[in-house]
């Protein structure tokens, strides 16, 4: 086993997935995972496999009989790091993309509360914290992957962004989202009229609302960021965690909250830390009460075999001992049937 | 470990054990690698196909082997070999050779990284070819590292040999040890030196294996200057007596 890449923690942004996975079925085979674009499995393989296990299933047969009369379910993730809470979080983002659902998809909340540069204080609120960067990035994947609804939905309220530019009420959503884009400075307040919205209108029933949010224990954790006057910034005088926060919440119904709890990128949290207590602190376990906990666990016998098949046939272990009985129950020993050590450790062999 | 060895100019031919102690205590003599285990411990065997064999299909050498080293005494066995069936020799020697202060955790895993990346530099190329190249592109990064290393190992070498109070270059074969020795301390020495501060060591390295595979690249042109220096020197051959 290699110890170093066990340290090795970068950050994982997987990429809008509506725009990345196949058009494929549902129910299709076994699973490549997505970290940095380097290792971009459409680059190596021409194409991007999940495997359908378990917790997706679950969750899958939650959302289709979900009542949407009723306040949208929070549904939570979690599990040891590198069981698939990401992946299986992305094939329920590709299940409700293809019903026609309007995805809400946050990557990684996490990269919203360390390591971001100019802050600028909030036009809207002199107390909080504008993230023009994340926020413009943010608006950019929401656009590439709602396109058909920017134009359906109409804004419901008038928007003033400076002296010269505003938005009038009916006019559509893509236009708030363009403003966002275009002018840095607005991006954040346009994030938090387009959440705004959308948590209005849900209820409306002209679309279904799927908020997905990968590393949520970073809305209520510690931040890292500081002030030009070297003070420390929680986590609720950001502007954007702040909106997010509001739209987790489950006061509106017409949709559905799917999120997952990530230790990997989390700050000042133990390296063992994964059960929904230890990683969201007494203050976000309350603020999700009532949830649904979803578990993800390691492979089982049969999904660790689909695994390394999948593997072999794709041609990617290319050692010659590794199609052999010994080197299969080598491969299992030192994962532990753990997907994301199994994927680290086929990745050199 | 073999023979200790001797701060002197070649290696001395197999000597008779206690001449050996005899010659290694002398003074003007240190002793450069040495291992604290005496000339009495064996080394340990890792082999486990060797453990497996059932009594029943032992030979009598064998066996009496088998009941020999129940005396003796055997070596610890280093934590580096492991009777894996993915573990290459060849691999953790280059990895030890990459290996700076003792951190075996980043050599390795920049090994590991380079292997990776040479796996994905050839499975992009396999993608973006047609059907007759691809029966040519070859994607098992194991088979790419040993060919490489392979083709970059001289066949002849120099050694500097002093007469008449100057050193001259001398052409000389080289062991196989040497061979893959200099191989492979040339292509860490390229990839460490010839290389952006801001471009990774397995990137590097990756794209150094495969020129080296298709025979170019400056590891290769090395190899062919040390060949090229050789015959210059051909006429100095005859200052070599062994």
């Amino acid at each position: 086993m290699d110890p170093g890449r066990i340290l090795h923690t970068g950050s994982r942004a997987p990429q809008s997935v509506a725009a990345h996975l196949d058009d494929q079925a549902a129910d299709d085979g076994p699973r490549a995972v997505s970290r940095t674009s380097e290792k971009d499995p459409v680059k190596t393989f021409g194409e991007a496999c999940l495997m359908v296990r378990k917790p997706a299933l679950e969750l899958l047969h939650y959302l289709k009989n979900t009542d949407f009369a009723h306040p949208a379910v929070r549904y939570v993730l979690y599990g040891e790091k590198g069981t698939g809470k990401t992946l299986s979080l992305c094939h329920v983002i590709h299940f409700c993309a293809k019903q026609d659902w309007l995805i809400l998809h946050v990557p990684d909340a996490h990269l919203w509360v360390k390591n971001c540069r100019g802050l600028l204080p909030s036009a809207y609120d002199r107390t909080r914290l504008d993230q023009p960067a994340e926020a413009s990035a943010w608006l950019k994947n929401f656009k590439t992957t709602n396109e058909r609804f920017l134009s359906q939905i109409k804004v419901q309220g008038q928007y003033v962004w400076n002296k010269r530019e505003s938005t009038e009420r009916g006019r559509p959503l893509g236009e708030v989202v363009e403003q966002g884009l275009t002018r840095a400075k607005s991006a954040t307040d346009a994030v938090g009229v387009v959440l705004k919205e959308l948590k209005g209108q849900s209820r409306a029933g002209g679309f279904r609302l799927l908020v997905a949010v990968d590393g949520v224990n970073a809305l209520w954790g510690r931040t890292t960021l500081r002030r030009e006057d070297k003070s420390l910034v929680a986590a609720e005088e950001l502007a954007l965690v702040h909106n997010l926060r509001k739209m987790v919440r489950n006061d509106w119904h017409g949709g559905a909250i799917a999120l997952t709890l990530s230790q990997t990128g989390s700050l000042f949290k133990p390296r063992k830390a994964y059960l929904p207590q230890e990683l969201l602190g007494k203050e976000g376990f309350d603020a999700l009460d009532p949830f649904v906990p979803i578990l993800v666990s390691n492979y089982s016998p049969k999904e660790f075999e689909s695994c390394v098949q999948y593997y072999l046939e794709s041609s990617w272990l290319q050692h010659e001992k590794a199609h052999t009985e010994d080197g299969k129950k080598q491969l299992l020993f030192l994962s532990d049937a753990n997907p994301g050590q199994l994927e680290r450790l086929c990745a050199h062999l | 470990m073999a023979a200790p060895a001797v701060r002197a100019a070649r290696r001395w031919p197999v000597l008779a054990l206690d001449l050996r102690n005899r010659l290694l205590r002398l003074p003007g003599l240190t002793q450069v690698r040495w291992s604290r285990y005496g000339p009495e411990y064996k080394d340990p065997q890792i082999d486990k196909e060797h453990y497996r064999k059932p009594v029943a299909e032992l030979t009598e050498q064998e066996k009496y082997d088998l009941e020999l080293r129940k005396t003796q005494h055997i070596k610890a066995a280093p934590a580096t070999k492991t009777s894996s069936v993915f573990e290459d020799p060849v691999i953790s020697k280059f990895t030890n050779m990459l290996m700076k202060g003792g951190n075996k955790v980043l050599a390795r895993s920049l090994m590991t990284q380079t292997l990776e990346a040479v796996k994905r530099k050839q499975f992009e190329k396999y993608r973006a070819a047609s059907a007759e190249e691809r029966a040519t592109i070859e994607r098992n990064p194991y088979t790419i590292f040993h060919q490489a290393l392979k083709n970059c190992e001289p066949v002849i070498g120099l050694v500097p040999i002093l007469r008449g109070g100057r050193f001259y270059q001398v052409p000389v074969p080289l062991a196989d040890r040497r061979r893959r020795f200099l191989a492979m301390k040339w292509m860490i020495t390229e990839c460490r030196e010839k290389k952006h501060r801001r471009v990774l060591m397995p990137e590097k390295l990756s794209h150094e294996l495969l020129e080296a595979f298709h025979n170019q690249g400056p590891v290769i042109k090395k190899k062919h200057e040390m060949h090229k220096m050789a015959e210059a020197n051909r006429a100095l051959a005859h200052y070599r007596w062994w």
